[in-house]
């Protein structure tokens, strides 16, 4: 078995740890503090030398193996300069990402600014996006017990779990079936118009409709806003 | 019916090619009017003018006949910059259907003689030139995608700027190339080369020879050319891949330029390989967007009669090329003059740039009926009414009917209506008006410093409250904490059920469903997943923005302290955020080189300013919400128009990344901070430079004007305090035509009269500042121990 490594990895490894023993030599404090020094940076914590070696050896081993592994994909027995170019266009492209070119952006900007300001709605109340958009539904879902409690008659709203229950269009109320024991509405993480939504029954309806300091009015269509 | 027209364009194409294997050089020329003619045909069908592609399809036989066009793929690429000019055109008259159905055959036609890279060819140059020509599109038909191949010899030949980058330009230029700010030639040029990299030093070193042999009164003028020929020539050698040529023209002539261009010069030191410029989009914009220079008619009459001559014909083309020359009739400037204005990577501002309309006037108040109780008996609204018993504020009494010219129409924007509660905050910012202190050099005001301990260099952005109540400090663990600043303490609404047990009806019902269980001074919000660089309470203190290097801006509700929406757009970090002074509208700008307008209700935003080269740092609102100024990395600030989103104003000047910005209350002024420790003054209406005040040796990292705007507060890096005399530095502005025709404005150094007080902090560097509505100062920093 290790006979079987040596010829395939074993020149590419070797050259690679080569290649990494000449990098060793020069990734050392001092020649960090002189690239500091040329871009002109003096003002630093001593810290951040450590952190620079970190993250110039952790790229330079991570092209390195990616060089690895294209020259062996093409069955090449060295790894020469062109993998490693290969690599190193591959990494850019996935993690340094620089922000649009300024053609596309004023492209954009054209295309955006055309369209006129919306009117703004009066008597709305808090005037937030769509709730799809918000952050306001609640991020966990209560699990239904097998046995029925004794809280059937009680407020038994399904909660299920992110945006898709916040649509106000679909009321996933299913009273009878599951009953969930011990609801606790944490009306902190859910605005109230989700209260609204979902707990759209006859017991909490009142209540809900006043949690709103604001005294907004209930109006269902506010979500179908051709904001898009 | 384009279609149709494509359809025989291309077999023209086929037919020209065909028959110049033959060598006839009557086809060519021919074959190219007669495409000219079939668009101009079709573009009549639709009911356009002709007039335009008429006129090019004239010009073009006469271009063309120089040329031996065996190939008329030779043409097709000046066709193509014609072609480009005539999109322009098109749609800057607003000729849709024209240039649609143009663009739609232009793409065909790309298409057609896409495989070709043959370059642009020359301007009217003989025989010699068009072997040249030839020889260049045999060497480069193989290599469409290759840059221009270093000249042949044929160093006379001039490409101007035709797109010899092959394939990689039209698959851009389609997009790119018809829009509103660059120039159609900029855009294609910033991939070629002029002339003969070796020879780029000499043409330098003869252009620095002339502008220093001539006159004094001319001599500053022209020395601006130096800095963006040197970045612009750098560049196109380091792009197109002439490393030691880029090393050696760096070292001879970086010393040379002005010192305040040495943290860009730094930067172009580490650019040696075409690799790195791919990552810096701000040098990429800079190779394609046309520096600025302002220059007087005689100076730039010597300047052009100097590079006509034959032998610097080339250096006259890169000044074509990469600079844009603002002639203005008049005196030279001298240094002093030229010092205060440039130091942008764009240079400076073009006149017609800050020529365009700006409603810099204040919105009217709108009328409050006051209930008289036995306190003050003032009836706002009425203003014949002599009850008054305090003199008139400005903003209540004495308001003329008749509009201010300068104010925007009411509804130019839409703005929220005032609801009850805002109604009565207004009466209360009414009532605290009165006692309001009035400042001058004589009476200046207390300042309270709230100073963040243990903070460990962690606070990046601090905002307070209009009415001084609660400050927000975003740290670099990405939480944002809410304090309190007076004895009242924060509280969170009650929970759904308790809700429902209160008396609805009851006066105090505001009261009653805060929950005193969940009193605290201090409430955190955790939700950024990175530093937080920017916050903004909302003017009716229902929310708090905040953004953060993530990303994303987040809105918070104060009255449950949670998270309400997360807007995602930038997808880089946003420097700083800024609500509207009417509530519901924000702004922010990032790292992106773009400020985005956003409603609190639309989860995408409404407007994009996008035109900056570098980072926005600072993003703030006129006091009449209809305009937004960002200032930026690149050294400018800009103000732009919220209901169309363009640029109206340009102000450069600094010469480092701005920092602070802030307007005056009235709307006339904009002062603004940068690295460089100056606090400039701008006069909005006129888009002049109007003061400048130097004191602060480091950034300048917050300005505030009072709130009467006699007195501009700065704070800074350099852990100070400083308060300058407004009413005096805006006194007497020469605001005759010279000066606004011409933009020049004589600053007096009067920074010294200016300041009337420094006030030194132990080591904390001034974050925030804000005026109370009576007037006193609270600043706000982290202690930081050096």
């Amino acid at each position: 078995m290790y006979g079987k490594i040596n010829t395939t990895v074993g020149p590419a490894l070797i050259s690679s740890t080569y290649l990494l023993c000449i990098w060793c030599f020069y990734l050392n404090p001092q020649v960090m503090a002189q690239i500091l020094k040329d871009m002109g940076i003096t003002d630093y914590e001593p810290r951040v030398i450590n952190q620079m070696l970190e993250f110039a050896f952790r790229y330079v081993t991570t092209i390195l193996d990616d060089a690895k592994i294209y020259s062996s994909h093409a069955k090449k027995p060295n790894v020469d300069a062109d993998d490693v170019r290969l690599a190193i266009q591959c990494r850019a492209d996935q993690s340094f990402t620089s922000p649009p070119p300024r053609d596309f952006l004023l492209d954009i900007a054209r295309q955006k600014n055309q369209t006129p300001l919306p009117l703004i709605k009066p008597y709305a109340g808090p005037r937030l996006p769509p709730d799809r958009y918000c952050l306001t539904a609640p991020n966990y879902r209560l699990k239904s017990l097998i046995k029925k409690g004794p809280n059937q008659g009680r407020l038994v709203p399904r909660l299920s779990v992110g945006a898709v229950s916040s649509r106000p269009t679909t009321p996933t109320i299913v009273p009878a079936t599951t009953a969930v024991q011990n609801v606790l509405i944490n009306p902190s993480m859910m605005g109230s118009k989700n209260i609204l939504i979902t707990t759209n029954m006859a017991s909490s309806q009142n209540t809900t409709n006043e949690s709103n300091p604001l005294k907004r009015r209930h109006d269902d269509d506010d979500d179908d806003n051709d904001i898009m | 019916k384009p279609e149709g027209t494509a359809n025989a364009a291309t077999p023209q194409a086929g037919n020209g090619a065909g028959e110049s294997d033959g060598g006839t050089t009557n086809n060519g020329p021919n074959g190219g009017s007669e495409k000219r003619c079939e668009r101009a045909s079709s573009v009549s069908r639709d009911g356009e003018t002709p007039k335009p592609v008429i006129a090019v399809s004239t010009v073009v036989p006469a271009r063309a006949a120089p040329v031996p066009a065996a190939v008329p793929e030779v043409s097709a690429p000046h066709d193509r910059q014609t072609l480009l000019a005539v999109l322009q055109f098109l749609r800057q008259s607003n000729l849709r259907e024209a240039e649609e159905a143009l663009r739609r055959e232009a793409r065909l036609l790309e298409e057609a003689v896409a495989g070709s890279g043959a370059p642009g060819e020359a301007d009217g140059t003989g025989a010699e030139a068009a072997s040249a020509l030839l020889s260049r599109v045999t060497a480069s038909a193989p290599g469409p995608a290759a840059p221009d191949p270093p000249s042949t010899g044929a160093s006379g030949v001039v490409t101007v700027s035709g797109s010899a980058s092959g394939t990689a330009a039209p698959g851009k230029v389609g997009s790119v190339a018809v829009e509103d700010q660059p120039d159609v030639s900029a855009v294609l040029s910033a991939y070629n080369q002029q002339g003969d990299p070796a020879m780029y030093e000499e043409y330098y070193s003869g252009l620095k020879h002339f502008i220093e042999c001539s006159l004094d009164c001319h001599r500053a003028e022209l020395s601006q050319l130096f800095y963006p020929l040197f970045v612009h020539m750098y560049l196109e050698l380091v792009y197109n891949q002439h490393e030691n040529e880029a090393k050696s023209f760096f070292e001879k002539f970086h010393g040379d330029q002005e010192c305040y261009y040495q943290d860009d010069l730094r930067v172009l030191s580490s650019l040696t390989k075409k690799e790195h410029m791919k990552g810096n989009e701000t040098m990429l914009d800079f190779r394609t967007s046309k520096f600025v220079l302002r220059i007087s008619r005689d100076s730039y009459q010597l300047l052009k009669r100097h590079l006509q001559e034959k032998q610097n014909n080339q250096i006259w083309n890169i000044v074509q090329e990469h600079l844009y020359i603002d002639i203005f009739d008049g005196m030279p400037r001298s240094k002093q003059q030229i010092d205060a204005m440039v130091g942008s990577l764009a240079g400076e501002a073009k006149r017609e740039a800050n020529k365009s309309k700006v409603f810099f006037g204040l919105l009217k108040e709108p009328e409050i009926e006051v209930p008289l109780d036995d306190e003050d008996e003032e009836g706002e609204n009425e203003e014949g009414k002599p009850k008054k018993k305090k003199p008139k504020k400005d903003s209540i009494g004495s308001k003329s009917k008749k509009q201010d010219p300068n104010a925007p129409p009411q509804n130019r924007i839409p703005l929220p209506e005032l609801k009850d509660s805002d109604k009565l905050d207004k009466i209360m910012n009414m009532k605290e008006t009165t006692k309001r202190v009035r400042l001058g050099p004589d009476c200046l005001p207390s300042i309270c410093f709230y100073t963040f301990l243990n903070a460990y260099q962690g606070l990046t952005a601090v905002d307070v409250t209009d009415d001084s109540s609660l400050i927000a400090g975003g740290f670099a663990d990405s939480t944002v904490r809410v304090w309190s600043v007076t004895p009242k303490k924060l509280r969170s609404v009650k929970q759904a059920a308790d809700l429902s047990l209160i008396d609805k009806e009851s006066d105090d019902v505001l009261e009653r469903i805060m929950d005193e269980k969940t009193a605290s001074e201090l409430k955190i919000l955790y939700g950024h997943s990175g530093p937080v660089y920017g916050a903004s309470f909302s003017p009716d203190r229902n929310y708090l923005l905040s953004s953060s290097e993530d990303g994303t801006v987040r809105l918070w509700s104060l009255q449950t302290f949670t998270c309400l929406v997360g807007y995602k757009g930038h997808n880089y970090p946003v420097w700083d955020t800024q609500f509207s002074p009417y509530g519901y509208y924000f702004v922010s700008g990032g790292h992106d080189r773009v400020a985005r307008l956003w409603a609190t209700d639309h989860y995408q935003p409404l407007r994009i300013f996008a035109g900056h080269l570098a980072d926005v740092n600072c993003t703030r609102f006129h006091p009449n919400s209809n305009y937004v100024a960002t200032g930026s990395a690149d050294r400018t600030v800009r103000l732009w128009d919220v209901l169309n989103g363009n640029c109206v104003r340009i102000f450069t000047g600094h010469k480092g990344p701005i920092h602070s910005l802030t307007f005056s209350p009235n709307g006339r002024f904009l002062a603004t901070g940068a690295t460089d420790g100056r606090v400039l003054l701008w006069d909005i209406g006129h888009g002049l430079m109007v003061g400048e005040l130097k004191g602060h040796t480091d950034t300048v990292c917050s300005l505030r004007f009072s709130r009467d705007g006699e007195i501009l507060a700065s704070g800074s890096m350099d852990n100070t305090v400083r308060l300058w005399d407004a009413i005096k530095a805006f006194e007497d502005l020469e605001t005759d035509d010279f000066t606004t025709a011409t933009g020049h404005i004589n600053l007096p150094e009067n920074s010294q009269e200016l300041l009337l007080g420094t006030y030194m902090t132990k080591s904390t560097p001034v974050v925030h500042l804000h005026f109370t509505r009576r007037n006193l100062v609270l600043a706000a920093g982290a202690y930081s121990p050096q």
